[in-house]
């Protein structure tokens, strides 16, 4: 079927025929366009609907976001942050020691492992909100404690979730490795370790927002340094926007800590997803 | 091949004789209660030999101090602050929650809109908002439930996003050619299918509500079990700081035990497929 065009104009390519950059490029487009219209949306909203604000406790979005970048810019915050996120750095790594080395020694034998879930799960419940005071209480304000709470709220998300991702490791391979005689460190490396780390990663993320509410927590009850002893501070000195902009960063950061990880865990779960596994 | 066969009084003889060689495994909880005596058996030691800070509490006074909170009434007082402020707020969370979460799943451009604002509110501590909530609202329990509000909503929705987003569109074309009202549509097609992943976000939501709960207690000092776990820290009374603790778990872990439970019952249909 022949087209009709104006006479003399070279004929429009349909757009699955253009060039794949300019194509690509539209597609990004409509993909910012969608995910992102409603944020901005959002934060204009709250910019216009403050800006006029009477009430002290409630300030204007542009005066946050001022005295942010100010505390932000003379290295007040950064000091905050860097104690923070050290704090949350070293108190995951010990839970992810202990929790991938627990779960890896209570899965692999089912009797272990049925005797200690009832009492894993009943500490697990323990609100971990509830373990600041104590640890604080008895061990004092400094960095050991807080990483101490953190640890001992994160490990078991990925104790958990590593005897699940043991336990389901395929039986066939388990006894393929016995036949073969794999020796045991190769055996739980690349055997039960690379078969679990899905479930485990699972575990680290949900960890992950735990370690942050936990090192939050933790830093308002009782701390000298830190992203929250910034926010109770300003609160308490009644610098208002400063408190609501330290507690806007604490958000972004945890944001952006579950973006980091969604990111490497697409990487190094690469295998996984491609095997269309869910 | 040769066939072997046994007449069946051969055959019984066997198994029974292959039963009776298998080393016997004690019950479970049997085992489970041996773990905890010994765990506790452990702790007690280590305090004996002052390898703990000397102010841990030994298990038989953490045990005389759990009695002395079941028959004070004012520990079952804070208890109910505690709790009501958490289930208040969770069922709140839940409503909410689910009808924002089935009118956004149902929609391909509101699901993409609103993913974004659903991350950052699902990664956000809530509990950083606590000095901020308290120059607002003060320390009391409304402000305990609208926090728990805040934690509560973001799983619920999130998993509800998830599961009307997984419905068949075999089964929407279905009830559309039947020209099923849009009332029954919803409420016999869509939230069943949404079920299970609600039922999920919701389990984990009851986690957060006690948690977050408990959370604001300690920080604001507003009444309830955190508040007692603060004071008798202060008051360096930690055989009742522990008693308490337990208790705090204790509630916790029934909670999330029903809720299993619950959901087993009630969506048991939806497993019925997968045997």
């Amino acid at each position: 079927m022949t087209s009709q065009t104006t006479a003399g104009a070279p004929p429009r390519k349909p757009a699955a025929t253009r060039p794949g950059n300019s194509r690509q490029i539209t597609k990004f487009i409509r993909w910012a366009f969608t995910h992102f219209w409603l944020v901005i949306v959002a934060f204009a909203a709250w910019w216009f609907l403050s800006a006029g604000s009477t009430n002290i406790f409630v300030p204007p979005l542009s005066r946050i976001l001022e005295v942010l970048w100010r505390d932000l810019m003379n290295g007040v915050i950064l000091g905050h942050i860097g104690y923070t996120l050290t704090n949350l750095a070293l108190g995951l790594s010990i839970a992810l020691i202990v929790g991938i080395l627990g779960g890896i020694l209570i899965g692999e034998r089912a009797v272990v492992r049925e005797t200690s879930e009832p009492i894993i799960h009943f500490i697990r419940s323990i609100p971990q909100a509830a373990l600041v005071p104590l640890v604080i209480g008895a061990f004092g304000i400094g960095m050991g404690p807080k990483v101490m709470t953190i640890a001992l709220a994160c490990v078991w998300p990925i104790l958990l979730n590593t005897i699940d991702g043991v336990r389901a490791v395929d039986a066939t391979a388990r006894s393929m490795s016995r036949v073969y005689r794999i020796p045991k460190t190769l055996y739980f490396r690349r055997v039960v370790l690379s078969s679990a780390l899905p479930q485990i990663l699972a575990g680290v993320r949900v960890s992950l927002a735990i370690g942050v509410t936990v090192m939050v927590v933790a830093e308002l009850f009782g701390a000298d340094r830190g992203l929250g002893y910034y926010i109770l501070n300003s609160s308490a000195t009644f610098k208002i926007a400063e408190s609501w902009g330290g507690a806007l960063l604490v958000g972004l950061i945890g944001y952006l800590l579950n973006l980091a990880f969604l990111a490497f865990e697409s990487v190094t779960l690469r295998w996984y997803f491609a095997s269309g596994s869910k | 091949m040769s066939a072997t066969m046994q007449s069946t009084p051969e055959l019984r003889e066997q198994i029974s004789q292959r039963k009776k060689a298998a080393p016997r495994r004690l019950p479970v909880p049997a085992l489970v209660i041996a773990v905890i005596l010994l765990m506790l058996l452990g702790w007690q030691t280590l305090v004996w030999l002052h390898l703990l800070p000397t102010m841990t509490p030994g298990v038989l006074e953490v045990f005389s101090a759990i009695i002395a909170l079941v028959v004070s009434p004012a520990f079952w007082m804070s208890l109910w602050q505690s709790v009501s402020a958490a289930f208040t707020g969770w069922i709140i969370a839940c409503v909410l929650a689910i009808v924002v979460g089935m009118l956004v799943g149902s929609n391909s451009f509101a699901r993409q809109s609103t993913s974004v604002l659903l991350d950052f509110g699902r990664s956000f501590p809530t509990l950083a908002l606590i000095p901020v909530v308290i120059l607002l609202l003060g320390t009391s329990q409304q402000m305990k439930i609208i926090m728990v509000v805040l934690a509560c909503f973001w799983p619920v929705v999130i998993q509800t996003v998830q599961g009307s987003k997984r419905i068949d569109p075999l089964v929407i074309d279905v009830a559309r050619t039947y020209r099923t009202p849009p009332s029954l549509m919803f409420f016999r097609v869509r939230l069943p299918s949404a079920l299970p992943f609600i039922a999920t976000g919701v389990r984990i939501s009851a986690a957060m509500a006690i948690l977050v709960a408990v959370g604001v207690e300690v920080l604001s000092q507003a009444p309830g079990l955190g508040r007692q776990i603060t004071l008798a820290q202060q008051g360096q009374n930690w055989d009742i700081a522990f008693a308490n603790l337990f208790f705090a778990g204790l509630f916790g872990w029934a909670v999330t035990l029903l809720l299993a439970k619950a959901e087993r019952r009630l969506l048991r249909w939806n497993r019925l497929g997968d045997e």
